[in-house]
């Protein structure tokens, strides 16, 4: 029985289609090939075989830094994966963008409970115990910058800034909100209408926005 | 446990937004432990690096998976394992039951594992073929002052066990932080030979710099990994070099330097058999 994660990719995969930075593509029957979507039409990609490669390639950017968040826009270019299935599929994307596909799977099942980042925020302990001090203008301010598109994160925020509902930054265009986006085109030309095949849906905010929090509050 | 038992395993891990190396072993154990297909599915979780503890809820089908056995890769019990997994996974106890069905149930971590014990003999072992134990010193290092963790007790304890067994001339739990000093291992050994394990879940900036300056094995703390020259992938240069360098001699001394424990491959039979543990 196949898990939804799969009913869904077996769904997408009726065209090439985009997974932030990536796009796959159906080869031979069966099989997969994913490369940078910025590398299509390049012939000089290096290639690997195997699914935990992908561990390697989403380590590192195009200069060398490490990507500690995945949904990043900096994904490296000059890669080409081929895969021999839908399991090698699904187990690549995870290391490319670790559990995006369980948490849409979750959202397209109705299932998916989101958390505010008050909650969130009110949650720590130990060192970020302090982050909660934050101000609501704050968050709209830093939210805008770590989280934004363009230079950020791909993600698509489903969260509010609080139980009222608060949208989690005024700062931030509609379409940062909307699954229906690509945040990866969005950022590359903003305007563009691309739909967004398997959107990286946000349930909460990261340890990383987290951690800036708690830089805001601490003045650092 | 076999595939079609609806189970799967999440291994949970600090991970680090700053070391490239930490998440690294817990990623190898797991798919180690896939390609036996003892679970259904086996995922991680990291605290640092994604997917977090949070997302890791989301992660196992509850049409397909019936139960979660949660492992802790840590080396002790401690604020993480007591505090910040329960609550970032929404655990309630040992065994926690979703509102959708799933059983999760929450383990121990795999510092508390005795064979514990074994892997560092073993790794001991590895790192000075052929020199004998008995006129060799092993220090277990460890950081000390950890505020809410137990690494320096664990690593105090794992040290009395291999000194009862009575094969290394000395055995010694030394510190980065705190008395004994692993600074001091010359004033602290007396053998001509000496093998240093590092009692850490990963390799990073302490097992790679600085353990090695504290030992007087590195001179200086190298430019930051965070920037590599860009390359084609496997073309950086390793921090790994440190270990293959054995033996180093200082002072008429012969000392053997071992990755983390941590990386040790045993450490997928561990995280297994904590597993096991919980489901009996």
């Amino acid at each position: 029985m196949p898990s939804s994660i799969e009913r869904i990719l077996g769904t997408a995969l009726a065209a090439p289609f985009y997974f932030g930075q990536i796009l796959i593509q159906k080869t031979k029957p069966g099989g997969f090939v994913l490369s940078h979507r910025d590398d299509h039409s390049r012939e000089d990609l290096q290639r690997f075989r195997n699914p935990d490669d992908a561990i390697e390639i989403a380590k590192y950017g195009d200069t060398g830094s490490y990507r500690p968040l995945k949904t990043a826009p900096n994904l490296r270019h000059g890669w080409r994966l081929e895969l021999a299935d839908l399991e090698e599929l699904r187990r690549a994307l995870d290391y490319f963008y670790p559990a995006r596909l369980a948490v849409f799977a979750t959202w397209k099942g109705g299932k998916l409970k989101t958390t505010p980042l008050r909650e969130a925020l009110d949650r720590q302990s130990g060192m970020y115990r302090v982050a909660a001090k934050i101000s609501d203008s704050q968050i709209d301010d830093l939210v805008a910058n770590f989280c934004r598109s363009n230079g950020g994160c791909l993600r698509t925020i489903l969260w509010k800034r609080d139980r009222d509902g608060a949208i989690a930054s005024t700062k931030l265009p509609k379409e940062k909100f909307d699954p229906a986006w690509d945040q990866a085109e969005a950022s590359a030309r903003p305007g563009s209408t691309i739909p967004a095949t398997v959107p990286l849906l946000c349930q909460e905010a990261c340890n990383l926005l987290i951690a800036e929090c708690r830089k805001v509050v601490k003045g650092k | 446990m076999n595939p079609n038992d609806h189970s799967a395993l999440l291994i949970v891990a600090h991970g680090s937004t700053m070391n490239p190396d930490s998440s690294a072993p817990t990623l190898a154990h797991a798919a180690e432990i896939r390609r036996r297909k003892i679970f259904a599915e086996v995922g991680c979780a990291f605290w640092k690096e994604e997917p977090s503890l949070r997302d890791a809820i989301f992660l196992f089908d509850p049409e397909l998976i019936r139960e979660v056995y949660v492992v802790p890769n840590f080396i002790s019990e401690g604020y993480f394992t007591q505090t910040v997994v329960p609550r970032e996974l929404d655990l309630n106890g040992r065994i926690t039951k979703r509102p959708n069905g799933q059983i999760w149930k929450y383990c121990e971590p795999v510092g508390s594992d005795p064979r514990m014990t074994d892997l560092l003999l073993q790794r001991a072992r590895e790192i000075a073929p052929g020199v004998a134990e008995a006129e060799t010193s092993l220090l277990i290092v460890a950081h000390g002052t950890d505020l809410n963790e137990n690494s320096a007790v664990a690593a105090k304890r794992e040290a009395e066990k291999i000194r009862s067994v009575g094969k290394y001339a000395e055995v010694l739990n030394v510190y980065m932080e705190e008395p004994p000093l692993v600074l001091d291992w010359r004033k602290l050994t007396t053998t001509r030979n000496v093998v240093v394990v590092p009692f850490f879940i990963s390799d990073g900036l302490h097992s790679y710099e600085d353990i090695p300056r504290l030992l007087g094995i590195k001179e200086r703390r190298l430019p930051s990994r965070r920037r590599q020259p860009n390359g084609r992938l496997g073309s950086r240069p390793s921090s790994k070099e440190i270990f293959r360098r054995n033996p180093y001699k200082i002072d008429n001394r012969l000392l053997f330097y071992a990755p983390s424990i941590g990386t040790d491959p045993g450490f997928a039979d561990i995280i297994i058999e904590q597993a096991l543990a919980a489901k009996s």
